[in-house]
């Protein structure tokens, strides 16, 4: 079960992950992405505090992102994922390429200065 | 043995009965000429009726042999045959009264021998008819065959046979005798003639024509009769060979049974289209059943549902709305007898009147089964409108129009909704078989992938005396996306690969194929792993869809030295159990999938691990599958759990270490948890 929450601030655009990312889901997120990615966003936050788990699909949707947003200049943080979960990303080695941080504060600080 | 031919058979009888007659002729002339000039010519009468009985006989096998040979022609042919036999009968009789109305003032006129010469040639026609025409009766009593028909039947055949014979105890009068006789027969006749089954089976035209044809025999029948006893009283010097019972009775049978049958079919007449109809209902119903080919189109079964509605009601305009089955438009298909421009109209006036509107504007209403009522339409009062549902969903409504009021009664309503039911099972099963099909079909292709995905895993992993080795792998769907492999270089270097593609099911197995080929490809070089690892990644870039990666670790080990050297692209940290140690840890280095960095800079991504092993220490590499296998709680059986079981069992053979891992993970998810994920597992222990 996934439930994917789109929420517009003034600067960014949340995107709340809530349960688990798995191959019958990816799909979601990735279209998700897309939306936000085409209302012209240049910051996007994903709050993964809620992420249970994260499967390779999942992942593999985050990372086939990662050069639309370096090309476009687009701020990508994720922040609050649990331990589990932050070792699924650190073993890829996902974490070298994704910024991640501790919680939206931070997220939102590492946006603000970028 | 020795067997006549029925042909043969046959000739041999109207050989025999010709020989019969001219025998009969001349012993009867003989007698006539004795008579008329009152000499003794020592002939008995009793001569002529046995020659008369030899004669009934041959023609009786003659007959009953040639028309059993034709006994599956329908019945108007079998009626046909009698009525031309009886023309032809009646035909010469007529000539012979004509030939001697012309040579009325001749001397031959009175002659009584060329009289007695007609006489016989009559006589040998009408009892050809008669005969023949009882036996093609038989042929139509016994029709519907049942055991008291046919006994009936044969006590018929048996009481014939004795009445030729009743003739030689008789001496030809017409003695109380002879009445009981004919009376008895007449009786027989009638309760014979009770079996007409065969007339419900003629469509409306065939009664008509065979109406005709009996309406000939009967009129033949009759004046052959007359033929025959106008003679006997006419004629002082004469043989009289129709005071025979056989040839009264088979008079009596063949009139009484023409008659009762012209009757019946006369009476069936108007009920006829009746009979009919319920025999196109029944074949309808029959072809409706019959489930349709694979191959074949739906929309056969339709096409024969609509003409079997049509028919059973009488309608006079009719089409089919086929329901849309994404967002194309409403179909319409199979429109009979009524133009578009009717038909929309129509359908209009039924979109606004009540009981249809109703069914029409909500068509998923599963409750009704069927509408009908009238309609304010100028040309087409009365509408029926019958859904047809198949696996509950709705594929279409029947519209059939009548142009008059009330057109539709129960028992019409009752037949469509068999036919309907019917029409709905045959489609469904079709659908069924086509799906089944197509299922088998995909089954098949699987079991083909899983076959050569199977055949990717290595069955043999290279090894030598310094240390064992043990691969699993299991696919949670038909084909995985796990990846193991081994490679010698020489006595003492040896490669090892263990990957994870990301994804599952078929899309891995393709990618995981891919990776194979590579391994194979750049092992051969002998490069270092991250070297290898830069170019994997390299060749990968160009084939990986953008969101997929593999997970791999690469190994290089050298037996002489004792050393091991790995990269790792992402792939789970391997367990290593260090017996100088006694505990079990993780290999903890930098990596980075492979395919996920798509450039030049990969390479800083990644690490190189070295360690010198020693013997008794365990070198475990899996996949996550293993990691993230998760029990009915949704517990995950995690590191720790997997480390902890090396730290118990390091001391057991690789092959014993590789069970007991695989016996705990299944142990942990339970027996009723289904494995999401592929589990593989290389286990390397070292000896010396």
């Amino acid at each position: 079960m996934l439930e994917i929450t789109l929420s517009k601030k003034e600067s960014y655009t949340l995107i709340r992950l809530n349960g688990e990312v798995d191959a019958s889901n990816s799909v979601e997120l990735d279209q998700a992405i897309q939306e936000i990615l085409a209302a012209g966003t240049k910051k996007i936050l994903v709050d993964g505090s809620t992420l249970e788990y994260i499967s390779s699909a999942g992942l593999g949707v985050f990372m086939s992102y990662l050069e639309d947003f370096q090309d476009n200049n687009i701020a990508f943080v994720i922040f609050g994922l649990n331990d589990k979960v932050q070792n699924v990303f650190h073993i890829l080695g996902l974490d070298q390429l994704i910024t991640i941080e501790k919680d939206q504060h931070e997220a939102l600080a590492r946006i603000y200065d970028a | 043995m020795f067997r006549l031919p029925n042909i043969q058979l046959s000739k041999i009888t109207v050989f025999l009965a010709i020989l019969t007659w001219i025998g009969l002729l001349l012993v009867d002339l003989t007698r006539v000429f004795g008579n008329v000039n009152e000499i003794e010519v020592g002939l008995d009468s009793e001569l002529t009726w046995i020659l008369e009985i030899i004669f009934f006989i041959l023609l009786y096998l003659f007959f009953s042999q040639s028309i059993s040979r034709h006994q599956n022609e329908n019945f108007l042919h079998l009626i046909w045959r009698a009525a031309s036999t009886g023309l032809f009968a009646t035909g010469v009789a007529l000539l012979i009264v004509v030939l001697y109305n012309l040579m009325e003032d001749t001397a031959l006129y009175s002659d009584p021998l060329l009289r007695n010469f007609f006489y016989h040639v009559n006589f040998a026609l009408t009892s050809l008819f008669l005969v023949s025409t009882a036996l093609l009766w038989k042929h139509l009593i016994l029709y519907q065959r049942s055991k008291a028909v046919v006994q009936q039947w044969q006590a018929f055949e048996i009481i014939l046979l004795v009445s030729m014979f009743f003739v030689l105890i008789n001496k030809n009068d017409l003695d109380y005798g002879f009445f009981f006789g004919m009376t008895f027969l007449i009786i027989y006749s009638i309760i014979l003639s009770a079996n007409l089954k065969w007339i419900p089976y003629l469509t409306f035209k065939e009664k008509w024509k065979s109406i005709l044809f009996l309406s000939t025999i009967l009129i033949c029948a009759g004046y052959l009769l007359y033929q025959t006893l106008d003679y006997s009283l006419k004629n002082p010097y004469f043989i009289n060979l129709s005071q025979n019972l056989f040839l009264l009775g088979l008079f009596a049978f063949v009139i009484i049974y023409s008659l009762f049958s012209f009757l019946v079919t006369l009476f069936n007449l108007p009920t006829s289209s009746v009979f009919e109809q319920k025999l196109i209902e029944a074949i309808n119903f029959q072809r409706l059943s019959q489930s349709i080919q694979p191959g074949e189109n739906e929309e056969q079964v339709l096409d024969i549902l609509m003409d079997s509605c049509m028919s059973a009601a009488y309608v006079d305009a009719a089409w089919l709305e086929i329901m849309p089955r994404d967002s194309d438009p409403k179909e319409i298909v199979h429109q009979r007898f009524i133009s578009d421009e009717e038909r929309l109209d129509v359908r209009q006036i039924m979109g606004q009147t009540k009981p249809f509107s109703d069914h029409l504007s909500n068509e998923n209403n599963e409750k009704i089964e069927y509408i009908f009522g009238k309609i304010p339409h100028e040309l087409y009062k009365s509408a029926l409108v019958f859904p047809i549902r198949v696996n509950k969903k709705l594929l279409g409504n029947i519209f059939l129009v009548k142009e008059v009021k009330d057109g539709f009664n129960k028992e019409m309503i009752n037949i469509i909704s068999t036919f309907v039911g019917q029409a709905s099972i045959s489609v469904e099963n079709y659908r069924l078989l086509n799906e089944a099909i197509v299922t088998e079909r995909y089954k098949e292709e699987l079991e083909i992938a899983q076959r050569v995905q199977r055949s990717l895993l290595p069955t043999e992993l290279h090894h030598n005396t310094c240390f064992e080795i043990e691969g699993f792998s299991a696919a949670a769907d038909e084909v995985g996306g796990d990846y193991y492999e081994t490679y010698q270089f020489d006595d003492h270097n040896f490669a090892l690969i263990i990957g994870d593609v990301s994804g599952k099911g078929t899309s891995a197995a393709f990618n995981m194929s891919q990776m194979k080929g590579i391994f194979h490809s750049l092992v051969q070089f002998g490069l270092p792993p991250i070297t290898f690892l830069i170019k994997a990644n390299n060749a990968l870039s160009h084939c990986l869809e953008k969101n997929h990666f593999i997970t791999t670790t690469y190994y290089l080990l050298d037996t002489a030295s004792k050393n091991i050297r790995f990269a790792r692209a992402g792939h789970c940290p391997t367990l290593y159990f260090n017996s100088a140690l006694g505990r079990s840890e993780f290999l903890k280095i930098n990596g980075m999938g492979l395919g996920m960095v798509r450039n030049q800079q990969y390479g800083d991504f990644l690490e190189e691990g070295k360690l010198t092993y020693a013997p008794r220490d365990v070198l475990v590499m899996y996949t996550d599958g293993i990691i993230e296998a998760k029990n009915l709680a949704a517990k995950e059986f995690g590191y720790d759990q997997l480390r902890n079981v090396l730290n118990l069992c390091h001391h057991l053979s690789a092959k014993e270490i590789k069970e007991e891992i695989i016996r705990k993970v299944y142990e942990f998810i339970g027996k009723d948890a289904l494995p999401d994920d592929d589990y593989s597992l290389m286990v390397i222990k070292f000896i010396e």
